[in-house]
């Protein structure tokens, strides 16, 4: 189960992040997502020479801490999606497939008119997008 | 790492044992460690020892075990039990008398009756001396007795030279022996292991274990590693199955030998430089033990355990990682199981083990609690519980006298003795000691958002033991962080922290910043965060109104909120004033923001201008200020704006004060809406006039003082340029907005002075010219006026020509100012005795007397010109209009003048000789005529002088004298210069007019280089109609001075001299002379012809050539008769001079004459004279 999503502006801001469980775990999650940012950076910096992670917005996995997964992804204009799982055992595909759908709905949201680039995204329809896009996380792979 | 024992942490060593001759142990143990695979040795004295130390103990029987691991059986064999026991005899022994010889043997069979029974292994070392003979038949009856192989007998001798090649000898029998030893040991229990020789499976893991240590003596590590793994699995195996003690022991028992195996196998891993492998191990071992939590009640017991597990291979990790290769050299994971570089790094498991710990923490607080409440009737029992013979086994020890005796124990007892051991135990200071090292290691590799993120975790564990100035610390940098980046709910949750931290301290001024910090945090409702555990409450607008009326409640003295009760230093009073300092990078600009801008960039000094003052917070309520005062870098600016609701400004301006007191309605600053305030602004002050700080009074006892900002280069709030937000202007006036700034630049008042420069028409090179310089006071009062004189060059640089710049013309300056002339200079000199004057060759400096409005001041500069230049003359005068103060702002006034330089008089000369007389000169015939660079003047021959001097400027003027003064006295003798006229009387030269005068020149020596003089010319301005010479130069004649040229003086051998009358009448037969003279020793011949001419007829000879004897003179003779009147050419004659070659032949001017139709009737005694006395001008 997705338990927390997020988008982190090219300074590091959070321009979104929302968490899809109790609020007791809110604050846990912003510093997990805020913690993975260093991955982030790391791997940016450090690019591996292995050949499929070159040029890709996926990071992969950022790094597990004991109950969640946390996954990256980076657009070419340096605006972050993170995405924090419970679940152990993810398929990349999935996870690929979900940051596929999230970027399509943030590019929507900021290319409404009235956003101004670089501001926290109060979009309802963003919002409402990106709670549907992580209720169906994986149930493609079930069907 | 530290709290396995030491046996577990190294890899074991074999150990042999020296028995025997303990004279030569020292040597042979220290050779044996120092070995490149290091023996332990233990060395014995005397036989019976041994036989003590190998004695098995009584209780190792079949029955089936009661453990997994012996506590001290790896001990045992690292110390103990030597796998090769090395009998030391001496030779003296072995080869003496009968009774030693007996001696030796009973030991040596007291030794193989002890070792049998382990089947340690015997090796025969027999002690020689430097010179003994050996008997090889003692030697081979001590071998038999002994029975061992030939090569474990070795002789050893203990003399330097031979002892390195016996220990070395010995090392190697040692070594195989040690290594025969562990194999044959291990290869026992290994036929056991497979044979599934065991009653129980608990056998099995100890014979495994038992395998790769005996391994590991060998250095066999891939061995060791395969039967510590075998061991490893069939301990797991047995979790479910065991049940040879209570549940919570037995768990507690395979957990803790499953460590020290786990330990071991990554150790192994590790130092094989299989990092990926160690990790995905311990990622394996976590995994399949992270399940077995154990019973409720000891669940802590779990925690403690994961944590150390974590720890442990975080030290593993960390000792290990400088001599592993680098992390991204290796593949990361592999595509099922993929793993992230931090599983990598040590941080990453001291981090985990800190939140185990924590977990364990809490666990045993609730384990405490519920024993206290349950078990009341602590009997104490759990005190004399002690680890058991078996590892990871507990047992009541039992004393009864001196025996001592072991039970075991029941879980419940077990239960309490842990509960109470880990009561013991100060967690958090643990948890703060491995957050520490996880924030230093982040750290040193930059990886910042986790270093803070541990840094909060230590700072929220100093909090929670009340150590409140270091959990204030580590809450400081954590928040600098989040503040940079932008992260709000973080930020709030630290900041609660922090605030409560000070509230705690007691420390108001931090307590109120973090409050109003917290209540101007863009937490909206979209994003509030209900989060109980923090001090700062939940993240929501609610709260931070909450916070504000709190704040504003102290500070206003009003009200005491009711969660400061109990903390009576949070007081904001009369003696506890509070003052807040928020400057361009405070995270406090967002309560209070100070935008000043000027309307004007440039403003005139004394003129009032308009100046903005904007304020704006984030507050979630409004506030109402007290009072503002606006701070300037000319403090005489500064001033006060009062809120007229709170203070009627009638009321205050009873009360004395320095300051402009202004008032406004009202000074409320909304929630993002910007308080515009314009204002007069006014400085007397030149330069620059700055804003530096708004200081905010609200309630009695607090102020903020808020460095202003130019709303031009005013940066965006760091937090709410993230926010969807109204963003509106400082100013109401967008383009100011953009460009305004908090400097304005002051500029001096307009000069009420005028400077006059009056000068009339050019300068004349040579004289005095005045330059009258007049300063008039039209509005103000000059005090301490100086005037500064510059005289440059119109085209640019200085007035002397570069060219000239050599040392001797260095400092005569073309154009130079040679004083400056009061009006009144000599009477009040006294009274000017203070009066400065400075003058350089074009520079001058003069300080001017107080003058009062409407007075004026005048002074004349002299210039004098040595060369014809324009200049231009540069005034500028300073003053102070207001006092005499050093500092007092100055007033300056710059007036030009350019004025040309010209040259008055243009003198040339002319040189003639005498009319119808010509001399030969040599000279003259041999050079071209064109390149004659000196005039040639014949020697002893007069020569006619014309200089002519003319009037090249615009001013008419007076010519005084006209004279040619000869330098040296040389010269005085070398020609004698003869004035045509004597005086020019008073010669008006107008301009272009020119004056001529007339010299004779005799030269009277033969040089050929002669200097003539210098034509002196004495003039003055001529004074017209109109007397203005008193103005513009002063009364007095100027020498203007022209250097005649050098002239070649050369004697010439023959005069040719024409003679004819002066004029001729018609028909009237005439005499015409030709006179050549020979002026030299030498006869010349002379060749004449005559070339005939149409208005004459002549009689005498046409041509011929004559000899003219030395120092005489020939005279040709002819009669003329003219035929024509009017000008006529006389027949002209040529000459040719035979001995110099050189053709000569009179200027047609010389041989005109002019015929007179009749004889002329006028009377012509007069005119003839005159004519023959000024030849020179009628031509």
């Amino acid at each position: 189960m997705i338990v927390c999503v997020a988008v982190v502006g090219h300074q590091n801001n959070p321009l979104y992040i929302q968490s899809f469980t109790d609020a007791d775990d809110a604050l846990k999650l912003h510093h997990i997502v805020h913690c993975s940012l260093d991955v982030v950076d790391e791997r940016v910096n450090n690019p591996k020479k292995s050949g499929p992670t070159l040029n890709e917005t996926f990071l992969g996995l950022l790094y597990p801490t004991e109950n969640y997964k946390v996954y990256g992804y980076l657009t070419n204009t340096k605006v972050k999606f993170i995405l924090v799982t419970t679940d152990l055992d993810v398929r990349d595909a999935d996870v690929r497939n979900f940051f596929r759908r999230f970027h399509a709905a943030y590019v929507d949201a900021v290319s409404n008119p009235f956003h101004v680039p670089g501001k926290k995204i109060t979009s309802r329809t963003f919002a409402d997008r990106v709670s549907t896009i992580v209720q169906s996380f994986g149930l493609s792979s079930a069907a | 790492m530290e709290e396995y024992p030491e046996e577990l942490r190294s890899p074991p060593v074999p150990l042999v044992a020296l028995v025997g001759c303990s004279d030569h142990h020292r040597p042979i143990t220290t050779h044996l460690l120092s070995q490149q695979t290091p023996i332990n040795t233990l060395a014995l004295p005397d036989f019976s020892k041994l036989t003590h130390l190998l004695q098995r103990s009584s209780s190792s029987s079949s029955s089936s075990p009661a453990g997994f691991l012996k506590r001290d059986w790896l001990i045992k064999h690292r110390t103990k039990i030597p796998a090769v026991v090395a009998a030391l005899f001496s030779w003296d022994h072995v080869s003496g008398d009968p009774a030693q010889w007996v001696q030796v043997c009973s030991d040596l069979d007291d030794l193989k009756a002890a070792i049998r029974p382990r089947n340690t292994k015997l090796l025969l070392l027999v002690v020689v001396g430097k010179s003994e003979d050996i008997s090889e038949d003692r030697l081979l009856a001590l071998r038999k007795r002994a029975e061992v192989d030939s090569k474990y007998l070795l002789l050893h001798n203990p003399d330097p030279s031979e002892l390195d090649n016996s220990l070395q000898r010995l090392s190697a029998s040692f070594a195989e022996l040690g290594d025969t030893f562990y194999r044959d040991e291990g290869r026992r229990i290994k036929a056991r292991i497979e044979k599934k020789n065991f009653s129980t499976p608990d056998l099995q893991v100890r014979y495994c274990f038992k395998v790769a240590v005996y391994a590991e003596f060998r250095r066999d590590w891939a061995e060791a590693l395969r039967f510590y793994e075998d061991a490893y699995h069939a301990l797991r195996e047995m979790v479910a199955t065991s049940t040879r003690l209570p549940p919570i022991q037995r768990l507690s028992e395979i957990k803790t030998v499953a460590e020290h195996l786990h330990f071991k196998i990554c150790n192994l891993l590790l130092h094989g430089g299989k990092l990926y492998e160690a990790v995905t191990w311990f990622h394996q071992y976590i995994g399949s033990y992270k399940t077995l939590v154990g019973a409720p009640e000891v669940i802590f017991l779990h925690w403690e355990w994961l944590s150390r597990q974590f720890l442990v291979f975080a030290e593993l990790l960390d000792s290990s990682s400088a001599t592993l290769p680098s992390v991204s050299s290796q593949p990361l994971g592999t595509a099922d199981q993929p793993l992230t570089e931090w599983e990598f790094h040590p941080a990453y498991y001291y981090q985990l083990a800190a939140q185990y710990m924590k977990e364990k923490r809490s666990a045993l607080e609730l384990a405490v609690s519920n024993s206290e409440t349950f078990n009341d009737n602590d009997d104490g029992s759990a005190e004399s519980v002690a680890p058991s013979l078996y590892i990871g086994q507990f047992a009541r020890l039992l004393e009864q006298g001196d025996d001592s005796a072991i039970q075991s124990i029941t879980d419940d007892e077990y239960t309490r003795y842990v509960i109470a051991e880990g009561k013991r135990f100060q967690d958090s200071f643990e948890i703060i000691a491995l957050l520490k090292k996880c924030n230093e290691l982040y750290s040193t590799r930059k990886v910042q958002r986790m270093a803070s993120l541990c840094a909060f975790q230590i700072a929220r564990e100093y909090f929670s033991l009340g150590d409140f100035s270091n959990a204030k610390q580590f809450f400081d940098g954590v928040a600098n962080l989040y503040r940079q980046e932008g992260w709000v709910t973080l930020l709030w949750e630290v900041l609660g922290y922090l605030r409560e931290c000070s509230r705690k301290q007691g420390a108001l001024k931090e307590f109120v910043e973090f409050s109003l910090e917290m209540a101007a945090l863009p937490v909206s409702i979209v994003d509030s965060i209900q989060s109980k555990c923090s001090p700062g409450g939940p993240a929501s607008l609610e709260q931070r109104e909450l916070i504000h009326r709190e704040i504003f409640a102290l500070i206003s003295g009003e009200a005491r909120p009711e969660s400061f009760n109990g903390l009576d230093d949070l007081k904001v009073t009369g003696e506890n004033t509070l003052h807040l300092e928020i400057d361009l990078v405070s995270p406090l600009r967002s309560v209070l923001l100070a935008s000043v801008a000027f309307h004007e960039q440039i403003i005139k000094s004394g003129v009032s201008s308009l100046i903005t003052i904007s304020l704006l917070s984030h507050l979630p309520l409004s506030i109402e200020i007290d009072q503002l005062e606006v701070q300037f870098n000319q403090s005489q600016c500064n001033f006060i704006i009062m809120n007229s609701q709170k203070h009627p400004l009638e009321a205050v301006q009873g009360e004395q004060h320095d300051h402009r007191m202004e008032s406004s309605p009202s000074l409320a600053l909304v929630t993002n809406k910007w308080l515009r305030l314009t204002y007069d602004i006014k400085s007397e002050q030149g330069g620059k006039l700055e804003c530096i700080s708004i200081i905010a009074k609200m309630g009695p006892h607090f102020t903020i003082c808020c460095r202003a900002e130019s709303p031009a280069s005013m940066d965006d709030l760091p937090l709410w340029k993230f926010e969807n937000h109204v963003e509106t202007f400082p100013t109401k006036d967008p383009a100011l907005s953009f460009s305004g700034q908090k400097v304005a630049q002051i500029e001096e008042p307009d000069p009420q002075v005028d400077v006059t420069l009056d000068a009339s028409g050019p300068a004349l090179v040579g004289e005095r010219f005045l330059v009258p310089v007049t300063v008039t006071s039209r509005g103000h009062a000059i005090y301490a006026g100086e005037m500064k004189i510059n005289l440059v060059d119109v085209k640019g640089g200085g007035l002397f020509s570069p060219r000239e710049s050599e040392p001797l013309s260095l400092d005569t300056h073309h154009v130079e100012l040679l004083g400056i002339v009061g009006p009144d200079w000599e009477d009040e000199s006294q009274k000017f005795s203070d009066k400065i004057i400075k003058i350089q060759q074009s520079f001058g400096f003069v300080s001017v007397p107080f003058l009062k409005i409407g007075e004026s001041w005048s002074c004349k500069l002299e210039i004098m010109w040595h060369r014809p230049k324009p200049i231009m003359l540069f005034v500028s005068l300073g003053y102070s209009p207001i006092s005499y103060e050093l500092n007092a702002q100055k007033v300056n006034v710059h007036n030009t003048l350019q004025i040309e330089g010209k040259d008055a008089v243009l003198i040339s000369q002319r040189f003639m000789l005498p009319f119808r007389r010509d001399s030969l000169l040599l000279s003259n015939i041999k050079q071209a005529p064109d390149s004659n660079q000196f005039s040639l003047l014949p020697l002893h021959e007069s020569t006619v002088l014309v200089v002519s001097a003319k009037n090249c400027c615009e001013v008419t003027l007076q010519l005084l004298s006209m004279t040619i003064k000869v330098d040296d006295g040389g010269t005085e003798k070398s020609c004698s210069i003869q004035h045509g006229n004597e005086d020019v009387g008073t010669a008006i030269l107008v301009p272009g007019e020119e004056f001529k005068k007339v010299f004779n020149i005799v030269p009277n020596m033969d040089f050929p280089k002669l200097r003539l003089g210098v034509v002196h010319l004495k003039w003055k301005r001529h004074c017209g109609i109109k007397d203005r010479s008193g103005l513009t130069v002063i009364e007095s004649e100027v020498v203007t001075k022209h250097e005649l040229p050098d002239v070649q003086v050369e004697l010439s051998p023959i005069i040719v001299t024409l003679e004819c009358p002066p004029y001729v009448i018609l028909g009237d037969p005439f005499m015409y002379h030709v006179k050549i003279r020979n002026q030299t020793e030498l006869l010349q011949e002379v060749k004449f012809s005559l070339a005939d001419s149409q208005s004459f007829v002549l009689s005498g000879s046409h041509s011929d050539t004559v000899f003219v004897l030395p120092r005489s003179e020939h005279i040709l003779c002819y009669k003329v008769v003219p035929l024509v009147s009017g000008l006529q050419q006389l027949p002209r004659i040529s000459l040719t001079s035979v001995r110099y070659s050189a053709r000569f032949q009179p200027s047609i001017a010389a041989s005109n004459v002019f015929v007179f139709p009749s004889k002329p009737h006028c009377k012509m005694v007069g005119i003839t004279e005159e004519r023959e006395e000024e030849p020179a001008v009628a031509d």
